[in-house]
This record gives C-alpha cells, sequence and structure tokens, in this order.
C-alpha cells in the first residue's frame, strides 16, 4: 500500500472491526492487483446483501478487481440492486437520485479536475440497465455527446430486479417476468450502437462468463476515458431471482446464450483510442 | 446447520477457476504452495455456481 494511503489511528487497532483491519494490512489500494490476484488479497467488496447466484454480483466483483487504479477512483451508482452492494464497496463512491448517476459523474469529474490539475482521477459510472438505459438514457447520452471524460457501466440483467421484476429497455422480446407477465413486446435496446454513435471512443460488451475478458475492457474503458473522452462497458449480469432459473446455472446460461447467438460480446475502439492503448499495452 | 461449498483436496489443482466465478467476495482463498484453494464458509451462500465452472469436480455444496 502507498504510505499512508489507509492508515488506523494509534491506539485503535484492536476496536477496528477485522474487516477494516484486514482492508489496512492485505488491501488491493497501490499495488496493481488484477483478477488473476483474487483469492490472495482482500478484496474491496464485503459481504454483500446480494441473492445467492446473481450474475450482477460477480460482474460487480470483477470490475472492482479490474479498476486500474482504485485508490483515485470515485465510482457512481443508481438506486436498484447493485446500490445494495456500494456500502459494502471500500471505494469513495455516490449513489445518486435513479437515473442522475451519469449527470452526477460529468459534475464531479469536472470538479476534480479542477481540485486535483495535476493527477489522474478515475470517475467510473455503475449502473442497472433501468438506470442506463430507461430513465436515464437522457443523462447517459449528453454525457457521452458531451464528451465528459467518465466510464460508463452498465450491469445488464434484463429487469427491474430491485422492485421485483418489471421488463426493461435491455429485457430481450418476449421476456416474461413478474410484472410483465404477457411477456415484453419490443425487442432489446443496442445501447453499444448508441454510445458509438454519440462518441464513446471506447465501446463493448461482455460477461462475467469470460472473467479476463470482461477485466481487460474494464481496464481499457477506463484508460481511454482518462485520456481520450466518454467509454461505455454493458455487462450482462443474468438474474436467477426475477429470471428464476436456479442459482448455479448463471454462467452456463451466459455461455447457452452465446452460442444461441443471443449474446455476443464486442469491442469498439476509435482510431485515436487504438493508438493510445497500444502505447499503453507496450509500455507495460 | 448452514450449507457451503468444500473442496475436495484431492481433486483440487489450484486452477481458480471458481474463484472468479463466484458472485461472493473473499470466499476462496488461494494457497499458492499447495496449489489449491481454501473456502472460507461463513461466507459462501451455497449457491453452487463454482460446482458448475471446476472442470475436476472438486466442489461440492455440503
Ligand atoms: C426516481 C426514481 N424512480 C423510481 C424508483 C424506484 N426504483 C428503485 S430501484 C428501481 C429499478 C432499478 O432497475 P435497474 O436500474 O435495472 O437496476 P437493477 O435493480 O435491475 O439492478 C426502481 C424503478 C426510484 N428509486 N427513484
Ligand atoms: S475450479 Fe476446481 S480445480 Fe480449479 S481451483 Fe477451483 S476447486 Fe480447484
Ligand atoms: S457456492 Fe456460490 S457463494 Fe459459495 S463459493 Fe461457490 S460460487 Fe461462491
Amino acid at each position: 500500500m502507498k504510505t499512508g494511503m489507509l492508515k488506523i489511528s494509534p491506539g485503535f487497532e484492536e476496536i477496528m472491526p477485522p474487516e477494516y483491519r484486514e482492508l489496512v494490512d492485505n488491501g488491493p489500494y497501490g499495488k496493481n492487483y488484477g483478477i488473476n490476484d483474487l483469492g490472495s488479497y482482500k478484496e474491496l467488496l464485503e459481504e454483500h446483501p446480494l441473492c445467492a447466484g446473481c450474475g450482477l454480483a460477480l460482474s460487480l466483483r470483477l470490475t472492482l478487481a479490474s479498476l486500474p487504479m482504485p485508490e483515485d477512483t470515485v465510482i457512481v451508482g443508481s438506486t436498484g440492486c447493485s446500490a445494495l452492494a456500494f456500502p459494502q464497496v471500500a471505494l469513495h463512491n455516490i449513489h445518486s437520485l435513479f437515473g442522475n448517476q451519469n449527470a452526477v459523474a460529468s459534475g464531479l469529474k469536472r470538479a476534480l479536475k479542477l481540485r486535483f490539475p495535476d493527477k489522474e482521477k478515475d470517475v467510473v459510472v455503475i449502473a442497472g440497465d433501468g438506470a442506463t438505459a430507461d430513465i436515464g438514457l437522457d443523462m447517459v447520452m449528453q454525457s457521452w455527446l458531451r464528451r465528459e471524460k467518465i466510464t460508463t457501466i452498465m450491469l445488464d440483467n434484463e429487469a427491474y430486479a430491485n422492485t421485483g421484476g418489471q421488463e426493461s429497455g435491455m429485457s430481450m422480446q418476449g421476456a416474461v417476468l413478474n410484472m410483465a407477465p404477457t411477456g415484453k413486446k419490443f425487442p432489446k435496446l443496442s445501447l453499444p450502437e448508441i454510445a458509438q454513435t454519440c462518441g464513446c471512443a471506447y465501446v463493448a460488451a461482455a460477461s462475467p462468463a469470460k472473467p479476463k475478458q470482461l477485466a481487460k475492457v474494464v481496464r481499457r474503458a477506463i484508460l481511454v476515458a482518462r485520456e481520450i473522452g466518454p467509454t461505455y462497458v454493458q455487462l450482462y449480469s443474468p438474474c436467477p431471482t426475477n429470471y428464476k432459473f436456479n442459482p448455479k446455472e448463471t454462467v452456463s446460461l451466459i455461455k447457452q446464450r452465446e452460442k444461441e447467438g443471443l449474446y455476443q460480446s464486442k469491442e469498439y475502439i476509435s482510431q485515436e483510442a487504438k493508438a493510445f492503448l497500444e502505447s499503453m499495452e507496450v509500455k507495460k | 446447520m448452514y450449507l457451503s461449498v468444500r473442496v475436495d483436496t484431492e481433486k483440487c489443482i489450484g486452477c481458480k477457476i471458481c474463484i472468479t466465478s463466484c458472485p461472493e467476495p473473499n470466499v476462496f482463498i488461494f494457497l499458492p504452495e499447495q496449489k489449491l484453494v481454501e473456502v472460507n464458509e461463513s461466507r459462501c451462500k451455497a449457491c453452487g455456481l463454482c460446482t458448475t465452472v471446476c472442470a475436476k469436480e472438486a466442489l461440492k455444496i455440503g
């Protein structure tokens, strides 16, 4: 750990909770850990209340483990399942009003630039599909059109899960949910295409069924947002509770869907971003 | 009595696939010397997801 980044005031060591002490002694700050190191350090996330087998929890965990610079990252979330886990995340994070996350993140990024002109500060939005593709779409698109240097990560569970299972713009056509009993009438929105059209320098779709790929795209998206412009990552994160499948099938379901051509991983990199990433990845 | 996943140390080869497939943080601990994983049982929700990805069938819920 970088000296002094996280420390316990002398005399308080004994009374701090063991999870906190563990984070101080064995946390990931300043260490350049990635998903390959999981299992050998204290993760940024503690026990969370999300359902057993939750695909979104898995995506969140892998995303947090892929942050290039957790000590200088602020994540902005929105109401939804992921927000339930945010209090257990050992990172600066903001809970915004449902759908406002990209507006909050844009302001925050600009403020951090003014406050710390010589320092890199990554601002990463992590929100559900309802918050990103439906109610927040206006703010999401405006942040892209205005070229705000932030990364937007959608945890796509294809439903409003936290409110009991309504269809969202990201549900597949025909999807039957608790509160959409006759099935969705419209096709799934293609947000990666919209992101590309709105000027995102880097756009990717991935899933936790391929953790290394997920880690790579998250890292690339954050690096490109730091230097070039807005970036977007969509993580397909199936929900066993609302889609009523066995929690142990979360990963096999993604693979099955990929086989059937109903889910595809994607990556779009602008010319400028490509040149930048090449220079970064050679340096490494 | 809570359920948790258990590791058969005879079968585990330490490939770490289970570690990146578990939705819960800080459950699996990797033991580099033995090339094995260990489970923090109090953190496992027994969803069984890791049992479906382990090619060595080294994990069981019990
Ligand atoms: C302004 C506002 N409108 C509606 C809600 C109710 N609400 C809370 S969570 C949620 C669903 C979130 O869905 P999504 O963004 O897809 O996240 P998920 O729960 O699926 O992870 C809604 C509609 C709210 N909290 N605030
Ligand atoms: S996936 Fe199976 S073999 Fe690989 S580390 Fe986990 S328990 Fe061991
Ligand atoms: S059963 Fe579920 S919670 Fe327990 S270790 Fe396996 S994947 Fe993690």
